[in-house]
């Protein structure tokens, strides 16, 4: 810091580092951000990453097909299935089997009511970033009612492992298809609730409007996708795009805002939750009797192949190669949060400093789905400025964390 | 109507890149497969971007293994259903890339994974900073070449569990 | 003397009294999924509501009795780890929840993986499974509350170069 000398000419104006986390109290994972801030106004944001950087995708390598399969999961414990399904649809598609019909059509089940506890848990994490602690607890109380549904269909709360390779290890008995129906309707009742209160409540509107606004020509541009790609009017959906498992005999409707700001994120999220109510209830209706499972054999012929899903946050992108052998060659996981990081720290400048965990929250990220692979800085900052541990203990931030 | 429009983006594209293309095949109905020379990427690369074909959903880095000597860089372009798939293959000793940042910005994150897990140089890519391994890993070690031995990399007691002493 | 040596007795009974009824704690992610976090946070919300026992989530080390430690511990957040639990206030108590944090779990054998949480901080009670239910999170936190009320405190640890390993191997040149 320049001393101060009234004589002297005034100092460019000069910007401050905020450095926040790894361990911080907003987020649940660890993040190390930093944003460079002019008064209130930030500047510039960067982000690194790398504390659940784990190496899965090299991990997986060294496992057979089939142990592959608990690893990828594990790659992030809110969107397990949807990872676990789109390894299995890779691996299944490379074999060269299919899933029986009615295999799919629960896959698909299990995959939309996951999408209801992960929009209700973010719902619930935005809200308290926003310092909108009842909601919080509402959301997560009635996500409850989904966690148990979760619970009787597969036996686990959270990395449910539904799925085995060529098809799922869990039936829909007609006592459960009750139990979800009711915890369905009960669940759509209460987001009518959610939809009021995100669409009228005052200090909300007023946390969210014209915050972190991205325009649609953006949102192409950046390639964002999911449900933060959807909120600025592009209509980018793979469900809908390239059906894969079931989404083939029970079509989805994309809900699309064009505000682009959080607000309409956390508009189209809500809604989306009531076409997933919608599409719970049309798979019930229609699931196709039959088997759960084929064989799949141990080794898996090679070749190579790519599968794209639509989880709760976007387009997970799978690459799978076969050498022929028993464990994988090579899988490679794109997922969603990756290219929607990039979008936010583009955001971020120009924001209030009090702005940033709700726009953070805005895209629902998920570290340990980036960190299997990716640390992410921002793309227009090119100067390094990643702060060593050491420095950041003379600068005195550590009390602050 | 889904797979009619496929077709017609399969074949635009297709059309497009036959140019530069060494092989082009189609393993999967929804899939096109075009190999490049390493020195035509930029140009493929900066046409897709001015025919607006698709967005680049990431760039896979596959190593082929030492008796092969080459590493393999597929760039993934989706649009809808289809997926196009520029491969490059450079070899192994003098792996080396140009950048396409100038075309796509929001490839930065994925050139920099490739610089560190497999050691790929790329030209004129504006950061090359380390971005997910760790501060003190080791320079000069990539963990997705196929040479890299997990083993080197563990505690004593992850050491045991992979039956090692 | 005896008088002092009373009071401090009467302090500690009192200090263990408040710490035992409300225990602080803050929560760190060093490498786990998330599931084992969002099973946390469910433990501190309406269904299952910890609160109630007095436990409370704090942000700050510097406030924080225990420590509740999710996730295999990688390479890159052991320091950041050790950090958090040299800010900590004497006594302190660490929780390892789930089956990474107390071996390395489905990423053991991965090459940025230094094992469980006891591989470089010293832990009091472990709950395992994958993720651990909310109630087991509870029965953790209560064990280690039970432990507290019979007078078992924890010894000051001091962290050194030989407790704390130091990440191995990985030998340049390989490529």
């Amino acid at each position: 810091m320049a001393t101060h000398n009234p004589t002297q000419k005034a100092p460019e104006r000069e910007t401050f580092k905020i450095p926040i986390g790894p361990q911080h109290p907003a987020l649940k994972e660890p993040g190390h951000f930093e944003f460079a801030v002019d008064g209130e106004t930030v500047t510039d944001a960067t982000v690194r990453l790398g504390y659940v950087h784990r190496g899965i995708e090299k991990g997986v390598e060294s496992r057979t097909w089939i142990q592959g399969q608990y690893l990828v999961e594990r790659v992030c414990g809110i969107c397990s299935h949807v990872h676990a399904t789109t390894y299995c649809l890779a691996v299944e598609k490379l074999a060269g089997v299919e899933a029986p019909p009615r295999a799919q059509a629960i896959r698909s089940l299990v995959a939309e009511l996951e999408r209801i506890h992960s929009h209700m848990l973010w719902l619930g994490v935005a809200a308290h970033e926003a310092g909108f602690d009842m909601l919080f607890m509402y959301s997560w109380r009635d996500r409850e009612t989904v966690m148990n549904l979760l619970e009787g269909i597969t036996g686990n709360r959270v990395n449910y492992s539904a799925n085995i390779l060529g098809g799922v290890k869990c039936d829909i008995t007609p006592e459960q298809d009750a139990a979800i129906r009711a915890g369905v309707d009960y669940l759509e009742e209460r987001t009518r609730h959610y939809l009021d209160v995100v669409q009228n409540d005052t200090m909300f509107m007023r946390r969210t409007k014209n915050v972190g606004t991205m325009t649609r020509e953006q949102a192409e541009q950046m390639g964002v996708v999911g449900p933060t790609a959807r909120a600025s009017g592009v209509p980018r959906d793979i469900r809908v795009d390239a059906p894969y498992a079931a989404y083939k005999d029970f079509p989805v409707n994309v809900i699309t805002e064009t505000a682009g700001d959080l607000h309409a994120r956390f508009v189209v999220r809500v809604n989306e939750l009531f076409e997933t109510f919608r599409l719970i209830r049309a798979i019930l209706d229609h699931l196709p009797e039959g088997d759960l499972q084929t064989r799949v054999k141990r080794k898996i012929p090679a070749g190579e192949t790519i599968m794209r899903i639509e989880a709760p946050r976007g387009e997970l992108f799978y690459y799978v190669k076969s050498a022929g052998g028993e464990t994988p060659d090579r899988v490679k996981i794109r997922t969603p949060t990756l290219p929607n990081m990039a979008s936010v720290l583009e955001l971020a400048v120009g924001h209030q400093l009090a702005d940033m965990p709700m726009i953070l929250t805005g895209i629902d990220p998920c570290f340990s789905c980036n960190d299997r692979m990716i640390t992410v800085r921002d793309t227009h900052s090119n100067q390094r400025d990643v702060w060593t541990w050491d420095q950041l203990r003379k600068y005195g931030m550590n009390a602050a964390q | 109507m889904q797979t009619e429009t496929l077709e017609v983006k399969l074949k635009t594209a297709a059309k497009f890149l036959d140019r530069w293309a060494v092989e082009t095949t189609t393993p999967e109905p929804e899939r096109l497969d075009v190999v490049i020379d390493a020195t035509d990427l930029l140009a493929a690369v900066a046409g897709m971007v001015k025919i607006q074909w698709g967005y680049l959903a990431t760039i896979t880095g596959i190593d082929l293994g030492v008796e092969d000597g080459r590493l393999e860089l597929l760039y993934h372009f989706c649009s809808g259903p289809a997926v196009v798939t520029l491969r490059v293959r450079i070899p192994r000793g003098n792996a080396f890339i140009p950048s396409i940042y100038e075309f796509i910005p929001s490839v930065s994150f994925y050139e920099r994974e490739l610089i560190e897990m497999l050691g790929i140089t790329i030209a004129n890519t504006p950061n090359t900073d380390r971005l997910f391994l760790p501060d003190d890993w080791p320079e000069g070690v990539y963990p997705l070449r196929k040479d890299f031995d997990i083993n080197e990399a563990q505690t004593p007691r992850n050491r045991k569990a992979n039956g090692n002493t | 003397m005896d008088i002092n040596k009373t009071w401090q007795g009467v302090l500690d009974q009192v200090k263990t009294w408040a710490r035992v009824n409300s225990p602080w704690a803050i929560h760190y992610n060093s490498g786990s999924c998330n599931g084992c976090d969002i099973e946390i946070l469910a433990t501190l919300t309406p269904r299952y509501d910890a609160e109630r026992l007095g436990v409370k989530l704090e942000g700050s080390p510097r406030h924080a009795d225990v420590l509740i430690c999710t996730g295999p511990v990688t390479r890159q957040s052991r320091e950041r780890l050790i950090r958090i639990y040299d800010q900590m206030p004497e006594p302190k108590f660490v929780i390892a929840v789930g089956a990474c944090a107390l071996s390395g779990g489905a990423f053991q054998g991965c090459y940025n993986i230094m094992g469980g949480i006891d591989e470089v901080i010293p832990v009091d009670v472990f709950v395992p499974g994958c993720p651990p239910r909310p109630e087991a999170i509870i029965d953790g936190v209560v064990k280690l509350l039970g432990q507290l009320q019979g007078g078992v405190s924890a010894e000051p640890v001091t962290l050194t170069e030989e407790s704390v390993p130091a990440p191995q191997g990985v030998k340049p040149g390989l490529a």
